[in-house]
């Protein structure tokens, strides 16, 4: 899956399934601060990441992401 | 007056120094002899995990007897008689001091609880933690399932859900994993306050700090409180687990104020 494809992707499950504003969605909208996810949401995010990119991101890089930008920096490298 | 006082602060000082010292000593016999010695002599898993549950247990509650007896603390215990660690339970508690687990590991022996990925990977903890079979913190994607599908065997669990120590002078604030696993499972949940005045091994302070009085310990255990008590039904797990750990939250925080307010 290609970075737009996989943003979108991204943007999906934050707003369907966190409750997050659609319009509030940028590739630098802080997760946590911003968009107000939780740790257990980051998780979640994680183990979907995971199923739709076959890729596992570890958790030590997973705890240092902030960003959608982040997110997709860490699956690049993963 | 004023020498006993000396005294009595340079004796919880030594004394507190000799207790990590038969805390550390005592682990690594227990860890190299005792547990490995259990692995042999309880082949059965499940008998051994309570078994080695009921030692780790009867270790704390004799180290913490131990740190009373040598008058570096005091305690007393409210709501003993919500203590049943038969239960199958959810035991959430603050976490001003270090030796919070200690405390409720020997009020809950047969209770599981999570422990940090470094501890489990220690050579001398290793078969400690592997007899007893509590949960590792090592992968935080299976912590959760992890949690969740113990509770649904029927055993009872503790977290702490501030994850680490209290910010002393600092309201209280939960992650929302206790509150996900509540919301999971829907086993009943005991909340426990504890209290140390004056503070005493908080996360600020280095561990051979003693206070000029002797710290007193208060666990006072609340009666046990379904789910639906703490949010409402029909929501998103997502809401439910999000009011679950405020009202938890409030309901710890506000008994932790009345009691500094009635101490």
């Amino acid at each position: 899956m290609d970075t737009e494809n996989l943003y979108l992707k991204i943007r999906d499950i934050l707003v369907e399934q966190f409750d997050v504003e659609e319009s509030s969605v940028t590739m630098d909208a802080n997760l946590y601060e911003e968009l107000e996810i939780d740790s257990i949401d980051a998780v979640d995010l994680l183990v979907q990441l995971k199923e739709v990119t076959g890729r596992k991101i570890a958790p030590e890089t997973f705890k240092e992401v902030r960003t959608i930008r982040d997110v997709l920096d860490a699956i690049a490298v993963s | 007056m004023r020498l006993l006082k000396f005294i009595d602060h340079f004796w919880r000082l030594v004394a507190t120094t000799l207790s990590f010292i038969v805390f550390g000593v005592g682990g690594l016999i227990m860890g190299v002899l005792v547990f490995p010695l259990l692995f042999v002599f309880v082949r059965d898993s499940e008998r051994r995990k309570f078994t080695a549950r009921r030692l780790v247990g009867k270790a704390f509650g004799g180290f913490w007897e131990m740190m009373r007896v040598m008058r570096i603390l005091d305690y007393k215990i409210e709501g003993a008689e919500h203590i049943d660690d038969t239960r199958n339970q959810l035991i959430v508690a603050n976490h001003p001091t270090l030796i919070d687990v200690v405390i409720l590991t020997s009020l809950f022996p047969r209770a599981n609880c999570v422990i940090k990925g470094a501890v489990t990977r220690n050579l001398f903890m290793r078969s400690v933690v592997r007899a007893a079979d509590y949960i590792s913190n090592s992968q935080p994607e299976e912590l959760l399932g992890s949690c969740v599908a113990y509770l649904q065997s029927g055993g009872s669990l503790m977290l702490f859900p501030e994850g680490t120590r209290s910010r002393a002078g600092e309201g209280l604030v939960f992650k929302p994993g206790a509150a996900t696993v509540a919301a999971r499972t829907g086993v009943a949940v005991l909340p426990v306050v504890i209290r140390c005045n004056p503070l005493f091994l908080t996360k600020e302070l280095p561990w051979y700090f003693v206070p000029a009085t002797r710290p007193r310990f208060t666990i006072r255990v609340l009666p046990p409180c379904s789910t639906s008590e703490l949010a409402d039904g029909g929501l998103s797990e997502r809401v439910r687990r999000q009011q679950l750990n405020e009202s938890l939250r409030e309901r710890i925080g506000s008994e932790l104020k009345r009691m500094e307010f009635s101490a």
